[in-house]
């Protein structure tokens, strides 16, 4: 909704990459970049929900961290890796959606992108983290529907997954 | 059984719309977009309470890219809505009612032209006196919100004659307790694509609970046949009973009617917030009496319902707490009464539970108080008290009789769980950090399923062998995330024979399913299952005597499998559904409709079919900061054959997430009728730390023979059992008894000892 605050700023052309891509997007710098995501490179699995930083339902990995594209503006991105839900299946699946899917992590399914999204930034950087340090990692992620219980088998699984292929 | 993945073995599968889940390629309805697509926003009431005297459009219409600015004046049918009762205004005329309170509703060619529009709408309101007390709504002199007052209904149940019954009593325990207006807080929020057709139909692509009562609905706004409406209804981000009654589809059908361009909306959070459904806060106040051995004696209630401004559920709600305040125990004498208020709060209506979450608090509170009066172990006290399985109902009907009321006693009597309470008991809290204190406490019912006697609640469905070779099932159900997909595959594989590939399902668009009743009430699965049993012998027949014909064979040597026909006992594929498919003959094609079961009583709500639960909680308190933290649960649902073990364990999870949330975090404040939560900052809902907890859920299937209802629903149960639980749990832990939720930290909060004097 805060878009009428952006559309009175200098036009700017975002040059980043965006799952593996290289992109130029012509926007204004401060415009968000759940925005660009889903309605310029219409990749709607990053979604939206709170628009507050709070529900973890649009993160995306920025070189590789998980951040809440709802508060990321467009020039913060100039140059950078961004990488959507829509970019982490490469070659068939990746194991944590592989794990969520076999776990029953996830229901309505809103949340789970980003969900993933932050379990793929929590892995790649400790790939056997502890419960507290999977806590700490994903409580910026609000899942309504599953009370977690599938999402810690999920987690556990995806880690102990990876550790068993490396 | 315990449900894990490891005791459901190859039952437990991957759900067939988990890929598009968990890629993100899943296009939810709120992820729509399409050519010529303008953007609907809609302007809401400044005030909980006014009179509006104008609303004046002009300047906005000026804009440049406004598209359309609708008022009251241009609806062409009725301008209310309201699943039971139409009483909220499409567009406000002359009172607004509550903030959310719809007034104007505008399309733009963007966004940012639709939000401008909204703000160069000039409304001149005379602020009235806003009513945001239940109670003193009900006094003489408050204003009046709605013609016939401001009580939206009353309910009364009695048996025999409780002062009488209060003299004859050892103990009686008076209690009031509060419950809070919970949020449903689904992440995908209320929106959707309205496309008009060429043709002058509309399409709508917005979730609900049930396509046909939104058809129906637009159709009486839009003074258009339901027939020049199509509902296109699933995959939807969370419900939870939140999505049941209309939200923006009224906007985005007369936007698209009025400008004949397709509409997108989608709500944010705070409009979400401000204009969307909440749990009806109760204060509920118990007088409950039981004689020097224990046996209960009386039961007084009084519940009040803060139904805020329109009708929707919020009388339904009432009966279904009127009878969950009786719930599963005997008692000689009985007054029950109960009176849901219209205020200028937020909107309340149906929630996961509906009704049942705040009467079970409140019942099973008492429970546990005369228990502890009588020094009697509070589980056994249950068993003296509790229902035989041949009793009638809570409102003395006839109920679907089963034995699940003692398996599930039983149950939690042997959980170790439950055992460890005795030995917490004896333990003292001397540890290294005596301001951690443990308890455990469990808490017990009998949860109605389906819309109950009174209430049209058709069932049905159909299955017909596609020109492509699928099995189609079709049903008119929505697929909110709690797995019906899952649900509706895994029964047309195990109990038909069908292979996952062979299997199309179709639900959730009006133009091609049957009206198969709403997906609420715990119900859709049950009834799906019950469609099968229906269909099962004609379908399968039919199948197999075409493939008997075709291969000039018995029907009687020939089995449904996957991929197609085999042998009785060959594993050989003899037809491959495509095959039998492009054989001539009429279309093969079943399909079934009848009602949910009711029970035989002129009790309006009265239940019939019930799913008994209960859950032992172990929570542990932190007296220097007055949180409390759920470490382990055990739950226990007697509901029949588990039809989709990863679907169940998922509904009892999540639900006693939910009402974790209710008990120890969630509450939408409001003060004179606005909304002090306005966003997920300051309104809590559990996150993964408050969920580290082990949890365990036992699922007990055995009913009694003959029983041909089938599996029970278990959509909601999970949710209403585990507040009274944790407030059993709390008094052990740290002596106090909560009666308000949720249990605020200032009231578990101590001063330490090292404080005290010396």
């Amino acid at each position: 909704m805060s878009e009428e605050a952006v559309k009175s700023e200098t036009p700017y052309v975002l040059r980043c990459f965006v799952n593996g891509k290289e992109e130029s997007i012509h926007t204004t710098p401060a415009a968000r970049l759940l925005t660009i995501v889903r309605d310029e490179l219409s990749l709607t699995g990053t979604k939206r929900s709170c628009e507050i930083g709070r529900c973890g339902a649009c993160m995306v990995l920025i070189d590789g961290n998980a951040v809440n594209s709802c508060l990321t503006m467009a020039y913060q991105c100039s140059e950078k890796q961004i990488t959507t839900i829509e970019g982490l299946a490469v070659q068939g699946m990746d194991p944590i959606q592989q794990a969520f899917l076999e776990e029953g992590g996830f229901q309505c399914g809103y949340c789970t992108p980003g969900m993933i999204i932050s379990v793929k930034a929590l892995l790649d950087e400790n790939p056997d983290p502890t419960d507290d340090e999977i806590s700490e990692a994903l409580s910026g992620n609000i899942c309504r529907c599953t009370g977690y219980g599938g999402i810690w088998r999920a987690v556990k699984r995806a880690a102990e997954g990876r550790r068993q292929t490396t | 059984m315990l449900l894990n993945r490891a005791s459901s073995g190859g039952r437990w599968r991957v759900r067939p719309d988990g890929p598009g889940k968990v890629t993100g390629g899943l296009a939810y309805l709120t992820d729509m977009t399409t050519d010529q697509m303008l953007y609907g926003l809609v302007l809401r009431s400044e005030h909980p309470h006014a009179r509006i005297l104008s609303i004046h459009t002009d300047k906005a219409k000026k804009l440049p890219g406004v598209r359309a600015i609708l008022t009251y004046m241009d609806i062409p049918g009725l301008n209310a809505f309201g699943i039971a009762h139409p009483d909220q205004p499409v567009l406000c005329e002359e009172r607004a009612r509550y903030v959310g309170d719809a007034l104007a509703t505008v399309a733009a060619d963007t966004l940012a032209a639709a939000q401008q529009a909204l703000e160069l709408i000039e409304v001149d309101y005379e602020v009235l006196e806003v009513v945001d007390d239940p109670e003193r709504a009900l006094l003489p002199g408050a204003p009046q919100l709605h013609p016939g007052g401001n009580e939206l209904h009353r309910t009364v149940f009695s048996r025999g004659n409780v002062d009488q019954g209060f003299r004859d009593c050892a103990y009686i325990v008076e209690e009031t307790y509060y419950t809070p207006r919970q949020m449903h807080t689904y992440m995908e929020t209320e929106g959707g694509l309205f496309v008009p057709g060429e043709d002058g139909r509309l399409t709508v692509y917005s979730p609900t609970q049930h396509g046909f009562m939104d058809r129906m609905q637009l159709s009486r706004i839009l003074a258009k046949p339901q027939e020049e409406i199509r509902i296109v209804s699933s995959p939807i981000g969370g419900s939870f009973g939140g999505k049941d009654e209309l939200n923006v589809q009224p906007y985005g059908a007369l936007l698209a009617m009025q400008t004949g361009r397709p509409i997108k909306i989608h709500n944010s959070r705070w409009e979400s917030v401000r204009a969307g459904l909440k749990r009806h806060p109760m204060k509920i106040t118990m007088k409950t009496g039981i004689d020097a051995a224990g046996k209960l004696m009386a039961h007084q209630v009084s519940i009040i319902s803060d139904t805020g401004p329109y009708s929707t559920l919020g009388a339904e709600v009432l009966n279904f707490a009127t009878e969950h305040v009786i719930g599963p125990y005997q008692y000689e004498h009985l007054d029950v009464k109960g009176v849901s208020v219209f205020t200028n709060n937020g909107m309340s209506g149906e929630f996961r539970g509906f009704g049942g979450n705040q009467a079970i608090f409140a019942l099973e509170g008492q429970m546990d108080r005369l228990a502890e009066m009588a020094g009697m172990d509070p589980w056994v006290f249950r068993k003296l008290n509790m229902r035989q399985s041949d009793d009638l109902g809570p409102f003395d009907q006839p109920i679907a009789m089963t034995d699940g009321a003692k398996q599930v006693w039983e149950a939690i009597a042997k959980c170790p769980l439950w055992m460890e309470k005795q030995q917490l008991a004896r333990m003292s809290h001397s540890g290294d950090e005596p301001w951690i204190k443990t308890g455990i406490g469990a808490a017990f019912t009998m949860h109605g399923a389906g819309l109950g006697v009174g209430i049209p609640d058709p069932a049905g469905g159909r299955l017909a062998l596609a020109a492509d070779g699928k099995i189609e099932a079709v049903f008119g159900y929505e697929e909110f995330g709690q797995g019906l997909l899952a649900s509706l595959e895994q029964m047309l594989m195990e109990q038909f024979g069908f292979g996952a590939k062979d299997i199309r399902m179709i639900i959730g668009d009006t133009d091609v399913v049957p009206d198969s009743g709403s997906t609420t009430a715990s119900r859709a699965t049950a009834m799906m299952w019950k469609s099968l049993q229906k269909l099962k012998a004609p379908f399968s027949g039919q199948l197999l005597q075409r493939a008997a014909a075709i291969l000039n064979r018995r029907v009687e040597q020939l089995r449904l499998a996957e991929g197609g026909i085999k042998g009785r006992s060959e594993e050989a594929l003899l037809l491959s559904y495509k095959e039998l498919a492009a054989a001539a003959g009429e279309p093969i094609r079943c399909e079934t409709s009848f009602s949910f079961p009711t029970s035989s009583t002129e009790r309006v709500g009265a239940h019939y079919m019930y799913t008994y639960s209960a859950v032992v909680v172990k929570v542990e308190v932190n007296t220097l900061t007055g949180r409390a933290r759920v470490l382990q649960q055990y739950h226990v649902v007697a509901a029949g054959p588990v039809i989709n073990p990863q679907g169940y364990l998922g509904q009892i999870e999540g639900g006693s997430s939910m009402a974790l949330g209710f008990t120890l975090l969630e509450e939408s404040i409001m003060e004179k009728g606005h909304y002090i939560t306005r966003n997920l900052d300051s309104y809590l809902v559990p996150t993964i730390e408050d969920q580290r907890g082990l949890v365990e859920v036992e699922a007990i299937e055995q009913l009694p023979e003959g029983d041909d209802y089938g599996p029970r629903g278990i959509g909601e149960v999970g949710s209403v059992t585990l507040a009274p639980a944790i407030a059993a749990a709390i008094r052990q832990a740290s002596g106090k008894w909560a009666t308000k939720l949720p249990v605020e930290p200032s009231f578990l909060q101590e001063t330490p000892f090292f404080l005290g004097k010396g």
